[in-house]
């Protein structure tokens, strides 16, 4: 009882460090600009005011940003799931030299910083024609998410019993028949958390989206709300609330999608 | 349906930094159209590498497979019309029962009214009508099993191949399936090739039975066959429970009649082999009795345990230095310690040349 009691305290301090800035940024974004830098600071707005949202969509280009953002997000996402799920599985279940180490590779690609791959990047970009494009600047993102998709899905895939896929390779499946058909859908909890992860870094990703793109038509959320912040004068409300839109997406994907992270579905198929 | 000619399969798997091993060595095998043959043997033997050869699963290192003189052996699985049912089933868990059964005609572009109807009557046969649309985690072990034999026989496909499919289920129900499983190829007449490790199963449901060892094919026969006519001692330990007992000795002759002689036993052999040498004797549990000591030709032993296995009693003895088993009914009682008199049928005694598992019988 008493170590449950502990355990709970300490799971709710952490729950507090976490949350609060979040709380923050959402309050901070319902308060007029007068009340923002009040001292003592108020811990609920006393005006309730919806100014900043108004503004954000009819004074500044959010709405786009927002649209940009999503676009790049969700090719980038696709991308990743597709290319890193095929690798995964090759690395997987064939009989390929040099498996291991690649394998490993892929962790060190993964871990690589992205400060010191954008001037390559940059440089090929420009000659692929690939700078100012959403597509390009989804492909900068795949450096990042099909390693981690392929590491993550390797094991998910090496997890799902052969017997399976050879059974739909029988029946009359080909191989990536039998891969859509039987492996997939025992793998879809890692296709869901991977795809999240790929989506959230892609959606929070500020230095090559500031490099990659310079046409302003064409600008992710990150680099665009920076516009927000001038040298003379910053709109703390308008940026919260640029703020808590931004991260709403996120909020609702995860509590969408919470159960699949936590429950496989394999279970029941093979043997009992 | 289609016979099966395997000509001189043999496949090696490479792993790094080490030698080849040789999973199949020098496989030939004719099946013949409608036949239930075994492959049966130790793990390892080869025999799931050669059913998953036959499937298009692996592919051999040299060696053909033919279906009805049709080279199959670079086909796709997909391409071969086979069925296959798995040790673990493989049944896709995210299906129904119903989807499970149906993927492989859907796959080959079956119109659903015509897989409809398959299903039916494949349910009706088996009958899992009831579970058609559950999941395969909601069935018990013996519904999953007739569900994958379902999912197999829906196609009508020239060969049916079994990886071991009864030995996930419990005592009961396998013998119960074992009997299902012979009448379904008494009424179907499909060529099925069975890969087993239980000689039980080989032995019940079998025309014919391979039984295989280190990769290389021991024996081919019939049941009867092999239980009674063993080719080598590997086959004769291998095959029937209690196994044969092995007494390694010598044989030797002297004038026109022949010994067999091992410590502590010196038997006089009905007829004399052409071999001399060091030899083993096999003896069937069933083929030692029981005597009285002044019999002509009766041999002491000395009792050390005696088992009771339902209707009939296994007596762990010692005769001369050599551990024996005797099989007896269970009406016979003898005591631990209890001296006893033996005979061994001289009809049913085995000679294999030599003492090492591949020593050859001697006819």
């Amino acid at each position: 009882m008493l170590r449950a009691l502990r355990i709970y305290s300490a799971v709710m301090l952490l729950l507090i460090i976490v949350a609060f800035p979040l709380y923050w940024m959402a309050l901070t974004s319902f308060k007029p600009q007068t009340e923002v830098f009040r001292t003592p600071p108020t811990f609920l707005p006393e005006t309730w005011t919806l100014r900043h949202y108004a503004e954000l969509f009819w004074l500044t280009d959010f709405g786009l940003l927002f649209l940009n953002s999503l676009k790049v997000c969700l090719l980038s996402t696709g991308l990743a799931l597709i290319v890193g799920s095929l690798g995964a599985y090759a690395l997987a279940r064939f009989r390929v030299p040099g498996k291991e180490s690649y394998g490993r590779l892929v962790l060190i690609a993964y871990m690589f910083p992205g400060a010191l791959l954008i001037i390559p990047l940059m440089l090929l970009f420009r000659q692929l024609g690939l700078t100012n494009s959403h597509l390009g600047l989804s492909l900068a993102y795949l450096t990042f998410s099909v390693p981690f998709v392929m590491w993550v899905m390797r094991d998910f895939f090496a997890s799902v019993p052969v017997d399976l896929e050879e059974a739909a390779l029988i029946d009359g499946a080909t191989r990536l028949g039998a891969l859509w058909d039987v492996v997939l859908p025992q793998a879809v909890p890692g296709l869901i958390a991977t795809g999240i992860f790929a989506f959230l870094f892609a959606w929070n990703e500020y230095l090559f989206a500031l490099i990659l793109i310079s046409d302003e038509g064409l600008r992710t959320l990150p680099p665009g709300m920076m516009r927000f912040v001038s040298t003379t004068d910053t709109n703390w409300g308008l940026i919260m609330a640029a703020s808590t839109l931004a991260t709403l997406p996120m909020a609702i994907a995860f509590g969408l999608v919470q159960r699949y992270l936590v429950t496989g579905l394999g279970a029941g198929g093979v043997k009992g | 349906m289609a016979g099966v000619h395997i000509e001189r399969l043999h496949k090696e798997f490479h792993s790094t930094g080490s030698s080849a091993v040789h999973a199949l060595d020098d496989l030939t095998l004719d099946i013949a159209d409608g036949e239930f043959i075994s492959l049966v043997g130790p793990s390892g033997c080869g025999k799931s590498t050669a059913l998953r050869i036959i499937a298009g699963l692996e592919t051999p290192t040299s060696g053909r497979i033919l279906f009805d003189g049709r080279d199959i052996t670079a086909l796709e699985p997909r391409d071969r019309n086979i069925a296959m049912v798995f040790q673990s089933y493989a049944l896709y868990p995210h299906m129904s029962v119903r989807q499970n059964l149906e993927y492989g005609l859907k796959k080959r572009g079956v119109p659903s009214a015509e897989r409809a109807r398959a299903v039916a009557s494949i349910a009706a046969m088996l009958q899992i009508e009831p579970m058609l649309d559950r999941r395969p985690r909601q069935l018990s072990g013996g519904q999953r099993q007739r569900v994958a034999l379902g999912r197999a026989l829906i196609r009508d496909p020239e060969v049916f191949l079994l990886d071991e499919p009864l030995s996930n289920l419990d005592a009961k129900l396998r013998v119960h399936m074992r009997a299902e499983l012979g009448a379904l190829h008494q009424k179907l007449k499909t060529t099925m090739i069975y890969v087993t490790h239980d000689q039980l199963e080989a032995m019940t449901l079998s025309d014919r039975i391979v039984v295989m060892n280190h990769g290389v094919m021991q024996q081919v026969g019939t049941p009867e066959e092999i239980y009674s006519r063993p080719a080598n001692r590997f086959v004769a330990e291998f095959i029937g429970t209690p196994s044969m007992n092995m007494i390694e000795g010598e044989i030797s002759t002297e004038g026109d009649t022949a010994h067999f002689a091992a410590p502590g036993l010196h038997l006089k052999l009905p007829k004399a082999p052409a071999f001399r040498g060091r030899a083993t004797l096999g003896i069937r549990p069933e083929d030692i009795a029981l005597v009285e000591p002044e019999a002509p030709g009766a041999i002491l032993a000395q009792v050390t345990v005696s088992e009771l296995a339902g209707a009939e009693r296994y007596h762990f003895v010692t005769m001369g230095a050599s551990p024996v088993i005797l099989r007896t009914p269970a009406t016979t009682m003898l005591r631990p310690g209890e001296s006893i008199a033996l005979a061994l049928n001289p009809q049913h005694l085995h000679l294999f040349a030599g003492v090492g598992e591949d020593a050859a019988a001697m006819r």
